[in-house]
This record gives structure tokens, C-alpha cells and sequence, in this order.
């Protein structure tokens, strides 16, 4: 139910706050250093105005959108000519792909080594991770990206240059799966070396604090192997924060990828997110934005039901509250601690 | 090892996530691996060579050209799909062929043979090339060259030359086939823009239109059958692929380029120099990689992209005053913006507006070289003390812009803030007169001149496209006159005499003019050329035909 309401107010200020940003999708007055434009006439504007609606008051483009959504149809874009589900499913597969391969890469690395440093507290080697780590989070993703891309793709020549394929080649089965990881490859590496510093932080912080709680010495004390006690009693009880992290920055990673897809020239949301905005195309903004907020949601839910798995407190806690609400008849819901 | 720790026990939310996880990935892939549309399905596919042989593949005479260009998204190529932004508009004129073509010294005939002039310019009577096919075979004739301009009035493509003309039901009264190929148009008068307007408009085949009433949702593969020298093979909007081959039934010049690609670009000049792409455009401060070196050449672009300063006549009065315009006319340095911010690769503009590469450029009007102090004596003349403005400005470059410009006006005692927005923003408050004076930048500085009247004759003030506020009866009636002048070089004269008349009066500034530069390899491809008009030589459909 809660997320219902959320995303209804989603919806209506992905509606809203669109048509709120000064501009007109068809005024095309100037242009970037050499870019060709094709000025509407005043004749051609009102023409595609009244044609795609934007003559109507407000309130009625807003329940025609609505109406439409529950139709599955989220609308035609006015600038790039085609359904906006279709738009967004061919970049879709691509953003998925990078989005989780990184998160994926960035919380390996980033748990290896924030648990390699947790272990070795204050030793030179954590000295010197913590030191790289930090530094190499500070650099923005589009320099890293750049880095990249002029050693091991300009200089060295391993991987491709720009794209998420070859095109126009007769690839097959493996080959063609080949040819795309090869192409993600600098990509993806670029968003999790961005990502893996945060994680690193968190996980070294908060494993070092598990490592001081009283439970670990009583696992120790219990004469546990070493590598139980770090991996069953420790990390899992350091994960905790880390699955809510995830979860929160997925939002932040689509932001990632924007500049990434940028010095890739990556096939994604991101680019087309930003080109949407620049160029006022309502309906495919609304329709990316949905999207988006969909998938942070999900996330979140995902979140959840990971938190139930990974901590028993929080299932007790919410059978608990369930008969604690049965009995008194209280509106009390239960809730996750996030 | 993370993975294995928790499995252990109750592990199937987990592994739910993780096999969720690997599916959206596998998908990803998946989707990756399938082949991109095919269009023109009766295309036999042909053996792409792969790069590395293409870049030597000069040697055998039966190996196809295949000639790589930068890519990006920029729409279906029909002529109503293409997006109004960028070169998508040329891509289509790959496909769509016209009545006239526009070549590297003006127009030259195309889908038209021959045209008279008849009953004192009211008349246009064009005589049609026989036995154009289009791409599925059938012949094209002056029922869809009819059909074609009638289509148009009901649904406006992206990109109409002289719209306000091809589109006027009370200028155009009637479009007729005279025989199968010849097409009369009966206009009111004359008009100097008739011509490139009805020459320039795309013809589309009527067998496949006529059944069509949302061109703007027409995505079908039949859209982007033309009677142009290449066919559509390929695209791909996420990726920003194209693919073009040549038609082998043209009917005009042969193709020498068999087949073009447009893929993704990251770096341009990196894939240039890799052999990614085959043409590029380079940075001033890059130049020097491939200048004295045989094996690249190099090509100015003519400046027909640019900058100009606007001023708002009816927000503030001051400047009806024409001294004060002339004084901020001395006060730009132009040279200092072309060398700081335009490094070196561009004009500075034209008091006359027209740029200074542009075919009737007029080298005589009278110029304002730089001169704070000239600039200074006239505000005391005037007695224009204290004088303030704020200038709107788009992002980035402009800016600098902005700040330059805001230093030298300094200079002359012209107080300026400079005032920042995005480009959609400025673009929307220029409609609407919101500004003092603004700064904007855009192409087409090489078209018809006729954009002399429309931008500053009185009677046409539209914030949009014209200058509210700013009168001059001359640039009136030399601006009226020129439009109704069809002989080529009468009008010339004129327009040279309009340009005199505007440098005089200073309506707005034109900064400066890009050019830029051209790279490519001549042993792969030689055949690039300019269209007179246009600063790009990947735009221009002759280059890749055999013409000359």
C-alpha cells in the first residue's frame, strides 16, 4: 500500500515537474558549437502543438496520461518519433547490464578489500588500501572513464572503443555474447571503480565495528575456527548496512551511468535521460522517470526481503509487531527497520 | 565465498536475487546477440568485409567501398522521423531525392531536368528526368512530385525549406502534372525562395504515402523508400547505427561509395586515427597530428555556423539609438573571440550579417575595427554615461563568451552582467522577449539571404525569428525588393546593397563564424566536397557520388 501511494505521487510529479522547466520541445532557436537545426516555422510549431495535445489545459493532459498508463501506453515522444516503451526497452537491457554487472564488481572488491583492511586494522597494508581507496573514489567517474579508455583502448588497443557491440558484423551464439561482454567490459570496470570506494569505506567501518562487539569474543572464546568466526559472525553481521546501501545508491548509479555512457558512447538510459530533458520531451521523460522510480522501488522491496534473510531480528521483530497490533487493535504497521 | 557463508541456511531469497540478477544479465546479452532490424527485407545481405581488410580495400576493383562515418541517434530517416537537431536531415536526403540538388556553387538540377520561368514570375513550369525508379522499381513521375508538395500541406515534415512559401495556400494556388513528367506550380508573384523551396522539398512516392495519415508515427520500413541514391539497410536507435548501400538503379550519378556506415563514436579523433571512421572533424589545437603528413588531408570548413548578439529594441529603447549600436560595435574586439575562444578556427562576423564565406558576401560594407576609445567618445557624444546591460547566454562556451565580451565592453565603460541559462531556456525567452540583449549561435549562415528580410525587415517582428522594435525603410524596401527579384544577379546586387545598408546601421552583431577542419584519408576515399551553402562534407550527397 505504501508504495502504491508513492507511486502515485511519482507519477504526478513525473507529469508535472517536466512541463515545470522553462522551455518549449518545439522551439529550436540555436544550437551547439556546429550543430545543424531545422527552425519550425511558427506555422509548424502550432502545428505539432495542437497535434500532440500540448494546446489542451493541464488537468486534462494529465488525465489523458494517466488514462494512458493504464492502458500500458506511456505515450509517443515528440522528438525521437516512436512509442516510448519501445524506446525504452531497446536502452533498457544495456543500462541492466552495466548498472548490475558493476554493482556486482564494486561490492566484491569493495567487500574483499574493506574486510582485508577490517582485518588488518591500522597494519601498514590497511594503511595503504585505505590510502588508494579513497583517492581513487574522489575521481569522477568521467575522468576514470577517460583514463580507460585512452591507455587500454586508444593506447593498448584491448578493448573496443566506443559502443556495446560490433555492428554490421555476422556474429554468432558465443561469439556475439563475447563481443558484447567485450564491449561492457571498460564500461562496466569504469562505474565499479567509481562505486568501490564507498563500499569500501562502509564495510571496513562497519566490520570493525562488529570485530569489537562482545559476540565476537564469546566465538572466540568457543574455540571457532578462525574462518567461521570471520565469515558466519563478522562480515555477515557487517553486511546489514551495505544491502540497504545497494539499494539506496541504485538511483545514483543510473546517474553514474549517464557519464559513463557518455565517454563510451554506451547504448542507455542515462544519455537518453539527458537528452530528453535537453531537448523538453515530455512523454519520454515521464515514461524514463517511471521507469526509473520503478526500479529504485523495486530495489528497496528487494532490500527488504534481503534484510529478513540476512538478520533474523527483523523477522522476529515483525511477527512480533503483528500480534502486538492483532491484540490491541491498534493501527500500528509493522516495519523493517531500514 | 561471501555467497556460500549465507547460502547455507535459508538461502533461497538469495539465490532468488542472485539468479535474477544473472538472468537480467544473460538478457542483456541476449538481447545484445540479436541481429539489428533489417530493413528492405529484399536486400541480399551483403559480405561486410571485416575493418581491417576495408581500410586496404582499394586494390580490387569488385570490392565495395564500405566508408565509416561517426554515428548517434538521430532518428528514422523520413523525411518526418528525422530529428529537427542535428545531421538526421542529411541522412534522409540520402534516401530522398529532390527537383533540384544543391551543389558545391548554387543549385543544380536534379529530378528536374530543365524549368522555365513563365507569366512574369507566377509561373514555374519543371521538366522532369525520365525513367527515375524509385527503390522498389517502380518509375517516379510528376503525379508524386504533385502528390509529394499537396502531402507536405497537410503534414509538415521536420525540415521544409521556406515553409512560410511551399506552404502558404494563398502564395502556392496549384501544383498540377502537366504531362507525366512535367509539373506546373502557379504561385501569386514572384518570389526569389520559390525556387529553392519547391526544388529543395522531397519527393515521396505516392503508391506508399497515399495510404498514410500520421506520417509522424509511420516507422514501417517503406518510410524510407526514396529515389535516392542510397537505401536504408540498417539502423539502430539505442545504438545509433546506420547503414546505407547504394541503389544500383539510380538514376542519376553512380554512387561511388557502395556502401556507408554510421556506428558509435567515443573519441572521434582517437577513431579517426585508428581507422574507426574515415572522416573526421578536428580541433584547431589537434591539427598538427596529421598536418605534413601525405597520407591525411586536410579541408577548412567554410563558416557558415556562428554567433550573433541580438538587442531587445522595444524592452530598452536605447538602443533605436544607432550611434550606441555602432559604439558596442567598435567595442568588441571579434579577432580576440575567434582567437580565445574560437581557437583560431573561425571568421569573424560580417557587420553585413551574410557570413564572409557565404557565395554573396559583400567585402566592401564598411567594418569596425576594434577601438574602445572610438567606442568611448561616441557614448560622450551621445551623452551615454554609465551605460549598463545584461546579457543572456546559454552554457559552457558561451559563457566564456559572455566574459570576454563582458571585458572588453568594460574597456569602453559598458557595464555588462552576463546572465546564464540553459539553451531550451534562452531559446524560450527569446520567444518571448525576455532579454536585453542575448547571445545565440546557430547554422545556416550560408542559405539563401532572404533571412536578411525575415530577420529585420518591419511588419515580420516576431520574436521567433525576426527583430521587434528595429525600423530602417531602406533595409525595408531593399529587402522588399530583393524577394520579388528573380533575376539571379539583380537580386545579387541588391542583397549587396542590403548588406551595406546593415553594416551602416549595426541591427545586431555578428561575432563570429566557425570553420573548423576536415581530416580524412584521400587514399581511402577522395570524393568529399562542400554544398555552397553548408559547412560539413559528410552532409553533402555528392560526395559521395561520382560528380565532377
Amino acid at each position: 500500500m505504501e508504495y502504491l501511494v508513492t507511486f502515485l505521487v511519482i507519477l504526478t510529479m513525473n507529469f508535472f515537474l517536466p512541463r515545470l522547466m522553462p522551455g518549449d520541445p518545439f522551439v529550436h532557436l540555436s544550437g551547439e558549437a556546429g550543430e545543424e537545426i531545422a527552425a519550425f516555422t511558427r506555422e509548424q510549431r502550432e502545428y505539432f502543438t495542437v497535434y500532440y495535445g500540448l494546446d489542451r489545459p493541464l488537468r486534462e493532459q494529465y488525465f489523458r496520461y494517466l488514462a494512458g498508463l493504464m492502458r500500458g501506453n506511456l505515450g509517443f515522444s515528440y522528438y525521437y518519433k516512436n512509442d516510448v516503451a519501445a524506446i525504452i526497452l531497446g536502452r533498457l537491457p544495456w543500462t541492466l547490464l552495466m548498472v548490475t554487472a558493476a554493482t556486482f564488481l564494486s561490492l566484491l572488491l569493495g567487500i574483499l578489500l574493506g574486510s582485508f583492511s577490517a582485518w588488518r586494522r591500522d597494519s601498514w597494508q590497511d594503511k595503504v588500501t585505505y590510502l588508494f581507496m579513497v583517492v581513487f573514489s574522489e575521481i569522477p567517474a568521467f575522468l576514470l572513464g577517460s583514463m580507460l579508455l585512452i591507455v587500454f583502448a586508444g593506447g593498448l588497443g584491448l578493448f573496443p572503443l566506443a559502443g556495446a557491440m560490433t555492428h554490421f558484423a555476422s556474429y554468432t551464439g558465443w561469439e556475439k555474447i563475447e563481443d558484447v561482454l567485450h564491449h561492457a567490459a571498460l564500461p562496466v570496470l569504469t562505474l565499479s571503480l567509481a562505486r568501490t570506494g564507498g563500499i569500501y569505506l562502509l564495510v571496513r567501518n562497519t566490520l570493525t565495528t562488529v570485530l569489537g562487539k562482545d559476540y565476537m569474543r564469546t566465538a572466540r572464546a568457543k574455540g571457532l575456527r578462525e574462518q567461521r568466526i570471520r565469515y558466519r559472525h563478522a562480515l555477515r553481521n557487517a553486511l546489514l548496512p551495505l544491502v540497504t546501501r545497494v539499494a539506496l545508491q541504485l538511483g545514483g548509479m543510473v546517474g553514474g551511468a549517464v557519464l559513463v555512457e557518455n565517454v563510451f558512447a554506451y547504448p542507455g538510459l542515462g544519455r537518453l535521460m539527458r537528452e530528453a530533458v535537453f531537448v523538453r520531451d515530455y512523454p519520454l521523460l515521464q515514461g524514463i522517470f517511471l521507469v526509473l522510480a520503478f526500479g529504485v522501488l523495486a530495489a528497496n522491496l528487494l532490500a527488504d526481503l534481503l534484510y529478513r534473510t540476512l538478520d533474523p531480528r527483523t523477522r522476529e521483530g515483525e511477527t512480533y509487531g503483528k500480534q502486538k497490533a492483532a491484540k490491541t487493535e491498534q493501527k500500528e504497521r509493522s516495519h523493517v527497520p531500514a | 565465498m561471501l555467497v556460500k557463508g549465507v547460502k547455507k541456511k535459508n538461502c533461497w531469497h538469495v539465490a532468488l536475487v542472485f539468479a535474477l540478477f544473472l538472468s537480467l544479465l544473460a538478457g542483456a546479452a541476449g538481447c545484445g546477440g540479436k541481429p539489428e532490424p533489417a530493413l528492405g527485407a529484399a536486400v541480399p545481405a551483403p559480405a561486410t568485409p571485416p575493418p581491417g581488410e576495408v581500410a586496404e580495400g582499394k586494390a580490387a576493383p569488385r570490392e565495395p567501398l564500405v566508408i565509416r562515418l561517426e554515428g548517434g541517434d538521430w532518428g528514422y530517416c523520413s523525411p518526418f522521423t528525422h530529428y529537427p537537431r542535428g545531421p538526421g536531415i542529411f541522412k534522409m536526403q540520402l534516401i530522398f531525392d529532390s527537383l533540384l540538388e544543391r551543389g558545391e556553387d548554387g543549385y543544380i538540377p536534379w529530378l528536374a531536368e530543365s524549368w522555365e520561368v513563365q507569366n512574369d514570375g507566377k509561373t514555374y513550369l519543371f521538366n522532369l528526368r525520365q525513367g527515375v525508379k524509385w527503390h522498389d522499381s517502380r518509375e517516379m513521375t510528376a503525379d508524386d512530385v504533385v502528390f509529394s508538395i499537396n502531402y507536405y500541406q497537410e503534414h509538415p515534415p521536420v525540415s521544409i525549406f521556406f515553409g512560410d512559401v511551399l506552404r502558404d495556400p494563398e502564395y502556392l494556388l496549384e501544383v498540377t502534372a502537366v504531362s507525366k513528367y512535367q509539373v506546373r506550380f502557379v504561385t501569386a508573384g514572384p518570389n526569389a525562395t520559390f525556387l529553392p523551396a519547391a526544388g529543395l522539398a522531397r519527393i515521396i512516392p505516392k503508391h506508399i504515402w497515399e495510404h498514410v495519415d500520421n506520417p509522424q508515427e509511420y516507422l514501417e520500413a517503406e518510410a524510407v523508400m526514396g529515389c535516392g541514391p542510397y537505401r536504408l539497410t540498417g539502423y539502430s536507435k539505442e545504438h545509433g547505427t546506420y547503414r546505407f548501400e547504394a541503389f544500383e538503379a539510380y538514376w542519376g550519378p553512380k554512387p561511388r561509395v557502395d556502401i556507408i556506415e554510421f556506428v558509435p563514436v567515443s573519441d572521434n579523433v582517437l577513431a579517426f586515427e585508428k581507422g574507426e571512421i574515415d572522416l573526421t572533424e578536428v580541433p584547431a589545437d589537434l591539427l598538427p597530428r596529421f598536418q605534413n603528413n601525405p597520407e591525411f588531408a586536410i579541408k577548412e570548413n567554410p563558416g557558415f555556423w556562428g554567433y550573433r548578439l541580438i538587442f531587445n529594441y522595444e524592452r530598452n529603447k536605447l538602443f533605436q539609438n544607432r550611434e550606441l549600436r555602432q559604439a558596442l560595435a567598435y567595442a568588441i574586439n571579434r579577432q580576440e573571440l575567434v582567437e580565445k575562444i574560437g581557437r583560431g578556427a573561425a571568421i569573424p562576423g560580417n557587420p553585413g550579417i551574410l557570413s564572409r564565406h557565404h557565395v554573396w558576401y559583400n567585402p566592401s560594407v564598411p567594418e569596425y575595427a576594434y577601438d574602445p576609445e572610438r567606442a568611448r567618445q561616441i557614448l560622450q557624444q551621445q551623452r551615454l554615461a554609465g551605460l549598463s546591460f545584461t546579457l543572456l547566454v546559454g552554457q559552457d562556451r558561451e559563457v566564456r563568451i559572455g566574459e570576454l565580451l563582458k571585458e572588453q565592453l568594460a574597456r569602453a565603460g559598458i557595464q555588462i552582467q552576463v546572465e546564464s541559462v540553459d539553451m531550451k531556456s534562452r531559446d524560450a525567452r527569446i520567444r518571448e522577449g525576455q532579454y536585453e540583449i542575448a547571445l545565440v549561435g546557430h547554422g545556416g549562415w550560408g542559405g539563401d539571404p532572404d533571412y536578411l528580410r525575415t530577420r529585420f525587415a518591419s511588419g515580420l517582428s516576431d520574436w521567433y525569428s525576426g527583430t521587434p522594435g528595429y525600423h530602417n525603410s531602406r533595409v525595408d524596401e531593399l529587402a522588399r525588393r530583393q524577394i520579388l527579384e528573380t533575376d539571379e544577379n539583380k537580386r545579387r546586387a541588391l542583397i549587396f546593397q542590403l548588406q551595406q545598408e546593415l553594416a551602416l546601421d549595426v541591427p545586431e552583431i555578428p561575432l563570429y563564424n566557425t570553420t573548423g577542419y576536415s581530416v580524412y584519408r584521400p587514399a581511402k576515399y577522395d570524393g568529399w566536397m562542400y554544398m555552397f551553402d553548408h559547412h560539413a562534407l559528410s552532409h553533402s550527397k555528392l560526395s559521395y557520388l561520382d560528380w565532377k
